[in-house]
């Protein structure tokens, strides 16, 4: 995965006239490898369309009959496949307008997009096909019920199908099935990974603070401040239940971490003699990881396949950024520091495929995002304009989250670390500690 | 050849006793003075080993005993019952039972420095006025909450905010006070004194505060 080390600009991106121009530049370019290319992904999925960093397929998204709630499907599909940023995405004027076959001919004949969604229905079923335009062949088809077509299933249902149009067509699914949960005003927030449906979820204590997924996608387990302490609650989102993570009830408790086997749970507990990571076990079982003798020991956080994790500690004064296994041995540094001269380093978020580790570290007492390649240990800044914290990693493993007052307050907003791209995703202020979703398993019915 | 230099050689002839071991078969029986050397350095390392399983057991054992003592499970039980109602998190305030002046010296606020945890000198007598105060009404118990300004990463300023609580405990605890009328609490930087995002403010948002959890009477 290419880094940019730029600063990733707001609005670089070309726009219409740019893209239509840049539209015909891929085309030419990839006259030779675009064109009904069959290519097998990893899993084994047939694809139709060459990927490569940099030069993206153009795509138009467009509607061929005028049923109710048809143009939703196609406004928040062409958004999706948008945010995947797999796409030169074709902004039409004439965007929610019904197309007939004339003008689709039109599109195809004339070469402007590579690859054609279209959106129709028929008995109150919306279905969407997926063509690449040169070779005529289809990719994808799909079927989704027009039924409360503003209700969060049916949303989650049309994101679905976003994500597997990108991988159908790319070999790599999109994250659009996925929702972030952060803080804000001490409160609990759920916003889906287009910047709708923010929520407030009902939680333990208040503040409750730093909100983290279960690989479930179901349950979520955060710091609840109640009366008589600051417990790690585990909350199951669909039945509202709560537990107390044990040996919580005592102590300072924070920044839950569930293993990816959903099972185990690592926390940092804070006691008179400094803060240190436990790792629950399932039933009453807790093991102590560190021991850290007035140092603080925090924030862990679990490679993808559950061997190591990754923590902040102060052993060597200022917070910086070690390594461990799963068990507390090989303990070691893990983003290098100049000891007295580099700044506070914290927030680590392991990428989904293990490779980079993600992170917030003070250049100039300012925070900023830096990603380390975790085989070479070498890091790169990953933002520059305003102070920028806390990233969460996108399922897809490109596009990370994070907090950001480069618009003035403090928001989230998602950068794809492949072309630098930025995008707002919440206008709330004061929105902090971000954690994405995995992706939440609910699939389009397929035709 | 004196003591020491006979020690080194026979520790060197312990580790290249040791690490022809691992490539070849048992060598020749060693002579008393190496298999001395040897076995006193086997069991520095076994001694080294126990220490720290020792260490670890100690630690697990130190976590899970205090989910069992009969004497906080009520206390687990109250947090277990709290996080079923939603959002409920200021601790109910308790009369002190002192007077206006004794109260005014007890809930002054001590002041950090930036990212330290340590009692600063400038705060010592605050300490040592509250400390008469814990001295004279040998009932009274207290809460210490630990503060941090909004700089540096939010859940990082919890621990900080913990270790400002426990310096100023320890600094009582040193004095005479019994642990047992000391508890301590960190808001990080959830509850500044004062919201403005000025050095004027920072200073008066690093602090510890003090709250009356028994009355001294």
């Amino acid at each position: 995965m290419r880094v940019g080390s730029r600063e990733p600009g707001v609005g670089n991106r070309p726009r219409a006239p740019a893209v239509a121009a840049l539209g015909a530049l891929v085309l030419t370019a990839l006259a030779g490898t675009a064109r009904g290319q069959d290519t097998t992904a990893h899993s084994g999925v047939r694809i139709g369309i060459t990927y490569a960093p940099g030069t993206r397929p153009s795509l138009a998204v467009m509607r061929t009959t005028s049923a109710a709630g048809l143009d939703s499907v196609r406004a928040i599909l062409e958004r999706d496949l948008d945010h995947s940023d797999r796409f030169e995405v074709l902004w039409r004027p004439s965007a929610g307008d019904v197309v007939d076959s004339a003008a689709i001919a039109r599109v195809v004949r004339g070469g402007a997009a590579q690859v054609l969604t279209l959106v129709g229905d028929s008995g109150g079923v919306a279905r969407v096909t997926v063509m690449d335009v040169r070779s005529g062949q289809s990719l994808h088809r799909a079927r989704i019920p027009l039924a409360d077509v503003t209700g969060r299933a049916f949303r989650l249902r049309v994101h679905a199908l976003a994500d597997d149009i990108v991988r159908e067509v790319v070999g790599q699914a999109g994250a659009a099935a996925s929702a972030l949960l952060y803080v804000q005003g001490g409160r609990l927030w759920q916003v889906d990974a287009d910047g709708h449906g923010v929520r407030a979820l009902p939680a333990a204590g208040s503040p409750a603070l730093s909100p983290a997924w279960a690989p479930d996608g179901r349950r979520i387990a955060y710091t609840a401040f109640v009366r008589s302490g600051q417990p790690i609650v585990v909350q199951d989102l669909v039945s509202g239940a709560r537990t107390v993570v044990p040996t919580t009830e005592y102590g300072l408790n924070i920044t839950p971490s569930f293993a990816p086997d959903g099972r185990r749970l690592a926390f940092a507990h804070g006691t008179e003699a400094g803060t240190d990571i436990y790792v629950w076990e399932g039933g009453t079982g807790v093991s102590r990881l560190t021991v850290g003798r007035f140092a603080d020991n925090l924030s862990p956080a679990w490679s993808p396949d559950g061997a190591r994790i990754a923590f902040v500690s102060t052993r060597a004064r200022s917070p910086q950024l070690y390594v461990m296994n799963a068990d507390g041995t090989d303990q070691e540094v893990l983003a290098r520091f100049d000891f007295g001269a580099t700044g506070t380093t914290s927030s680590p978020a392991w990428s989904p495929d293990g490779a980079l580790v993600a992170f917030h570290r003070e250049v100039g007492g300012v925070p900023q995002v830096f990603v380390l390649d975790v085989a070479g240990r070498g890091v790169r800044q990953v933002t520059g304009a305003g102070r920028n914290e806390d990233p969460t990693w996108a399922p897809d493993g490109r596009h990370l989250a994070f907090v950001s007052t480069r618009d003035g307050r403090r928001d989230l907003w998602v950068a794809d670390l492949e072309t630098g791209r930025l995008r707002r995703l919440t206008s709330v202020g004061g929105a902090r500690l971000p954690a994405w979703s995995p992706r939440f398993t609910l699939t389009a019915e397929r035709e | 050849m004196n003591r020491s230099t006979r020690c080194r050689l026979a520790v060197l002839w312990a580790v290249l006793l040791s690490t022809a071991c691992s490539q070849n078969p048992p060598p020749q029986a060693a002579t008393p003075a190496d298999s001395a050397a040897l076995r006193a350095r086997a069991d520095s390392i076994a001694r080294a080993e126990r220490a720290r399983a020792d260490s670890l057991a100690a630690a697990r054992r130190d976590s899970i005993a205090r989910a069992d003592a009969p004497m906080e499970r009520s206390r687990a039980d109250s947090v277990r019952a709290q996080i079923q109602e939603n959002g409920g998190s200021a601790p109910p305030a308790t009369a002190s039972g002192l007077d206006a002046a004794a109260e005014a010296v007890l809930f002054e606020t001590v002041l950090f420095d930036y990212d330290r945890a340590d009692v600063r000198p400038d705060q010592a007598a605050k300490l040592a006025a509250k400390l008469a105060i814990l001295r004279a009404n040998p009932r009274l118990e207290v809460r210490i909450e630990g503060h941090c300004d909004e700089r540096g990463p939010d859940e990082y300023n919890l621990a900080l905010g913990n270790r400002r609580a426990a310096a100023v405990k320890r600094w009582f605890v040193e004095h005479g006070i019994p642990e047992s009328r000391l508890t301590i609490v960190s808001y990080g930087e959830e509850r500044p004194a004062d919201p403005a995002s000025t050095e004027d403010a920072f200073a008066r948002n690093r602090r510890a505060e003090f709250r009356v959890t028994r009355a001294a009477r």
